[in-house]
């Protein structure tokens, strides 16, 4: 059978298939910028993340969460390389995301028709942000396990339905079975991590301008591009993984969970500690899950917060941007090294308020 | 060619690393495990695990390790299976190669327990430097500090006093292989031995780190030569 041929029997059986075809073979619009490469290295990120999860869960123990991990990396041949895999995995897909979240707010990338696929990034980020959580938490670590009992006492607050479902993940008070869930979950979610990052893919395809002249082909233009920032990833990640590998993580949760001492301020991954500034901004359990679901609903609502219709940002609302972009930038630093103070508020109260009043404002006066 | 280009910065390598070896490491500090090059000193690491047995095991358990990985260390198994039988674990049995560090009794001293020492290194900022001077970090209390029951006063230790007594002194162990037994070289030797614990892979990770990025930098090189290439004759 010829190559054709063969493509022709899959796409008459596989739906989808010329779908995925079509995203690497279609002729693109010429002279695309490196940074749009981004979602492209970020889902290489979450398969060697899926990858190297698949090979990690039958060696973990949730109920000696701790004693599991210092099993695989002492014990089992290849178990700290695989760890190492997916600890920096994590971290780096984390980097890309917010890259290319903050590449798309300064392209204002999520003005219609793309607006479908710019939610989509938004829920990716959730759904990363929920199982890089419990990534922290399945360490056994000190900082995870607070952390974990911290939630467990917010979600027994929760009243009604939000309750249930709480209480339906957690199980109750925190503790082994509580891991052994959340394990679960984990799982799930990088399933429907790699389903939205897909889904985010064709709809950004379906959002791209229809090409004006004959465009390029995949082969070898943008193959050489991609190859290129893939081996530039590659580079960042054997610095990572040779050298710092637990850079980022802190050593709080390298104390196992047992020792029942209690922390007087957990100290998140790096990659968690922009939302957990966010959901400090505003007082008490309930208003920490507020801010959380605030955080999110506004960067949802983005498309239609902004008012403006041109395709680029006014200069006002571009030097606003770049002012969020080094405030979240700034509350994950204070969140890491907690300084006290009015500081770290005002810098998650800022996300809010340039989201929520800022944006509508100063876009409807640019438009004007 | 490029085999010749790597021989020779292999060689390099090797010999600064021959060189550094020759120094004395005790002043000014320096590990052999030091920096994104260092490498565990396995004759160090083995005297800082006779340093452990003999004076830090009988209060501190190391639960994630296994005699067996002492060959790690550059042990044979026969001595290793010598040590594991002079230990004699709580159920009255010698312990064999496959069991893990005998742990000590619980006692908490002054309130505090000492912590299991496997992960030590890690879960400390400063790492191997902080274990050594936390150990030589002992000393009378400066006037005007009242010691509580049951703690000494160190410098190093967060507070400056520790449940834990001044346990180094000279010969506090005989070292199998000659070298003196100082305060100072038994805490540096000891740091060194916990820091292999910490982190059994660290020797080979930097070998594999190291080889990575040299053939990464060369394919992001090749890669982004290629790209521009294809770009300017085609795009
Ligand atoms: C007499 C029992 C005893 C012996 C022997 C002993 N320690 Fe300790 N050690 C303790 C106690 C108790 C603590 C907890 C101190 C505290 O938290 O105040 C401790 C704490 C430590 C700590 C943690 C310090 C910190 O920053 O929290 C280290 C590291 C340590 N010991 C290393 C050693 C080493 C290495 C040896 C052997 C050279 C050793 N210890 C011998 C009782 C002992």
């Amino acid at each position: 059978m010829r190559v054709e041929a063969k493509q022709g029997w899959l796409a008459s059986r596989v739906p989808g298939f010329t779908c995925v075809r079509d995203m690497l073979c279609e002729s693109r619009s010429p002279g695309a910028p490196w940074l749009a490469t981004l979602p492209t290295l970020l889902a290489a990120m979450l398969v060697l993340l899926l990858a190297s999860g698949v090979v990690l869960a039958p060696f973990y123990d949730p109920r000696h969460a701790y004693a599991a991990l210092q099993t695989i990396m002492r014990d089992v041949p290849g178990g700290w390389l695989v760890l190492s895999y997916h600890q920096i995995g994590a971290s780096l897909a984390f980097a890309l995301l917010y890259l290319h979240l903050f590449r798309i707010l300064l392209v204002r990338g999520y003005r219609a028709p793309a607006e479908f696929g710019w939610m989509l990034w938004v829920k990716l980020l959730v759904v990363l942000l929920l199982a890089g959580w419990m990534g922290f938490v399945l360490n056994g670590g000190v900082g995870g396990h607070s952390s974990l009992f911290n939630a467990v006492n917010a979600a027994m607050l929760l009243p009604g339905i939000p309750g249930a479902v709480a209480m339906w993940v957690f199980g109750g008070a925190s503790g082994g079975a509580t891991l052994a869930r959340l394990l679960v979950f984990h799982a799930l979610l990088a399933l429907c991590a790699a389903w939205i990052i897909l889904m985010a893919f064709a709809a950004d395809k379906k959002a791209r301008p229809v090409l004006q002249g004959p465009g390029v082909p995949f082969w070898p233009i943008y193959a050489a591009q991609y190859f290129a920032a893939l081996s530039v990833l590659a580079l960042v990640f054997a610095v990572l993984l040779g050298f710092v590998p637990h850079w980022g993580q802190g050593t709080q949760n390298t104390i196992p969970a047992a020792t029942a001492v209690i922390p007087a301020a957990i100290s998140y991954p790096w990659y968690l500690t922009p939302a957990a500034g966010l959901a400090g901004a505003f007082p008490g359990v309930a208003g920490h899950i507020c801010a959380m679901i605030l955080a999110a609903a506004l960067l949802y609502a983005l498309p239609w917060l902004d008012r403006s219709r041109g395709a680029r940002h006014g200069r006002v609302y571009m030097a606003l941007t770049w002012l969020l972009g080094v405030d979240v930038l700034m509350l994950g630093l204070v969140t890491a090294f907690p300084m006290g103070g009015v500081l770290p508020k005002l810098l998650g109260l800022w996300f809010y308020f340039h989201f929520l009043v800022l944006t509508p404002l100063v876009t409807m006066m640019e438009a004007a | 060619m490029m085999r010749r280009f790597f021989a020779s910065l292999l060689a390099g390598g090797l010999l600064a690393g021959v060189g550094a070896h020759a120094q004395d490491t005790l002043a000014p500090l320096r590990f052999q495990s030091d920096g994104v090059f260092g490498s565990i000193d396995l004759a160090a690491a083995q005297r800082g695990f006779a340093v452990y047995q003999g004076v830090c095991a009988s209060c501190h358990g190391m639960k994630a390790l296994h005699y067996r990985d002492l060959e790690a260390l550059g042990l044979t198994p026969e001595q290793v299976a010598g040590i594991a039988a002079g230990v004699k674990l709580a159920d009255g049995h010698a312990a064999t190669p496959n069991s893990r560090f005998k742990q000590p009794p619980l006692v908490s001293r002054g309130g505090a327990v000492p912590p299991d020492l496997s992960s030590i290194v890690a879960q400390r900022s400063g790492g191997t430097h902080y274990i050594y001077d936390f150990l030589t970090g002992f000393g009378p209390a400066p006037a005007g500090v009242t010691l509580l029951t049951g703690h000494s006063y160190n410098g190093a230790f967060p507070g400056g006093q520790v449940a834990m007594p001044a346990v180094l002194h000279d010969n506090a162990v005989a070292y199998a292989d000659g070298t003196k037994a100082t305060t100072a070289q038994e805490a540096a030797d000891v740091a060194e031995f916990l820091t292999w614990s910490a982190d059994p892979n660290l020797s080979t990770r930097h070998a594999v780190g190291v080889r990575a990025v040299i053939f990464f930098a060369f394919l992001v090189i090749v890669a982004v030569l290629t790209k521009r290439r294809i770009w300017r004759e085609r795009g």
